[in-house]
């Protein structure tokens, strides 16, 4: 029998809010976070809207309570936060003989701060202290320094699929008898570099986007960072920890389509799905709920949706992209996503697709559009989607149901 | 407020599973979070439920939760002034 990986908690912070509690709120409220870009210093202020985390970089040291301190990055306070929250939760300071891992997914690591004193690395030597935090690892290392982690650690990068690729990495190594348990997810702050990234692209919608609409228009991106706390149940024997849920498949696969399109049929979001499935042992009807990549671009929902029609055939789940809400977290996406699904699992609600008024003439299904509570929600499946056609799917059960 | 002080402590034990935990445990004006019980974010969350569940609350401005559930009195005041069910 392959070793189960059981959810015992998570953490979360984005435009949303600041923890799962606000998160929450801000959900079943209906509040995006999607808004004018206040914190982030670029030309595309005011032009387009993205959610941004509603406290400064000083503000989110204080909250971290390392007011003062420098060389942490907006990047490493958001991972700080989120992975705190989690790892509060799971009590896993307690536990010093356990093999903790922290796995963590961004693409960002101190780039923004980097690009802020580009010019000083140029002409003076006032800034050289921040070219060491600029690559991906930083992050993960202040995290794990943070949280007094130092077992293995590693960061992921696959740009919208990091997140969720670390949680599926996370389990692999346990499963393997790598680790214990694990801190997996990722983090992901705004940057000049990635929205202009995007705006070069031309995929940055200036309205609040609308996935899944015949209208879509673009992405909004979204900052913030979740991460969820994986145990085996050996280690959950030790720790005690009430399970919110079982992590029962993942799959990842590679179509490498094209640099930053998927393929229209969306082959390789249909083998990633099809494998997670396949690996929970559920059959396709089993699935109550898929949280979409639906990142409101003409290529992913259309490539998508697609693939979801291919798997799920006559009977399509309920299906929501809450990137309205939560803006396009990128390389967070995939942890941000896998928490609000689990949310959904614990309370029975599926999120809407906000903004939603046009069915896409070319698929057969249309996304929730209202709140819907009171639903039974055992099984929740979360896709991620990365540039060069780095695919993942997670699927996320209630734990002690059959 | 004294008798919805005493129900609000039996339904966030509920809420919360704080097994070891009695009403007489609960000072009423002792914070939640932090020291006085030590609960945490997913306990914020839980008790967000608890308001939605039992009174039919839903909060509007995420960032209020800190007020509200200070402590089992401010909770307590809050439903009387937002109550929608009984």
């Amino acid at each position: 029998m392959p070793k189960r990986i059981l959810v015992t908690g998570s953490g979360i912070i984005s435009g949303l809010g600041i923890n799962l509690q606000e998160t929450y709120t801000s959900l079943s409220g209906l509040h995006s976070g999607v808004e004018t870009i206040r914190h982030l210093d670029t030309s595309l202020k005011g032009e387009v809207p993205a959610s941004e985390v509603r406290l400064s970089n000083e503000e989110l040291a204080d909250f971290a309570g390392l007011g003062g301190k420098t060389g942490y990055s907006r990047n490493s306070l958001l991972g700080i936060i989120a992975s705190r929250e989690a790892f509060i939760h799971a009590r896993l300071q307690e536990h010093p003989g356990l093999r903790k891992g922290l796995i963590s997914g961004t693409t960002v690591g101190g780039m923004d701060e980097c690009e802020k004193y580009y010019d000083d690395f140029l002409r003076n030597d006032s800034k050289n202290s921040y070219i060491g935090i600029y690559d991906c690892a930083d992050s993960t290392e202040k995290i794990a320094d943070y949280l007094g982690l130092k077992g293995f650690m590693t960061t992921i990068s696959t740009a919208c699929s990091s997140a969720a690729n670390a949680i599926m990495f996370a389990a692999r190594m346990m499963k393997a008898g790598k680790l214990d348990c694990a801190i997996a997810g990722g983090t992901e702050a705004l940057t000049r570099f990635h929205i202009n990234g995007f705006n070069a692209l031309k995929i940055l919608d200036k309205q609040p986007c609308r996935p899944f609409d015949a209208q879509r228009n673009g992405i909004n991106l979204g900052e913030g960072a979740a991460y969820l706390v994986l145990e085996t149940e050996e280690a959950n024997a030790i720790t005690g920890n009430t399970v919110i849920c079982e992590l029962t498949g993942y799959g990842n696969a590679c179509e490498a389509f094209h640099q930053t399109a998927s393929s229209p049929e969306g082959t390789g979001a249909y083998l990633a799905m099809k494998k997670a499935l396949d690996m929970s042992g559920e059959a396709p009807e089993n699935i109550d709920y898929i949280n979409a990549h639906g990142t409101g671009t003409d290529n992913n929902d259309l490539s998508e949706g697609h693939a979801i029609e291919k798997l799920f055939t006559e009977k399509i789940p309920f299906v929501s992209s809450t990137k309205p809400f939560t803006g396009h977290m990128t390389s967070a996406a995939g942890s941000a996503e896998a928490v609000i699904s689990i949310l959904s699992l614990s309370y029975n609600i599926i999120w809407p697709n906000l903004n939603f008024s046009a069915p896409m003439p070319e698929l057969s299904f249309q996304p929730v559009t209202e709140l819907l509570r009171n639903r039974e929600v055992n099984l929740v499946m979360t896709n991620s989607f990365g540039f060069g056609g780095n695919n993942t799917s997670l699927i996320f059960k209630k734990y002690g149901i059959h | 407020m004294d008798e919805l002080i005493d129900k609000l402590k039996k339904e966030v034990i509920a809420q919360l599973n704080l097994e070891d935990i009695s009403v007489d445990d609960i000072n009423p004006d002792a914070p939640l979070f932090g020291e006085g019980l030590g609960l945490d974010s997913i306990d914020a969350l839980e008790l967000i439920v608890l308001l939605e569940k039992n009174y039919g609350i839903k909060i509007e401005d995420p960032k209020d939760g800190k007020k509200i559930f200070y402590s089992i009195r401010t909770m307590a005041e809050y439903i009387t002034a937002h109550q929608t069910k009984g």
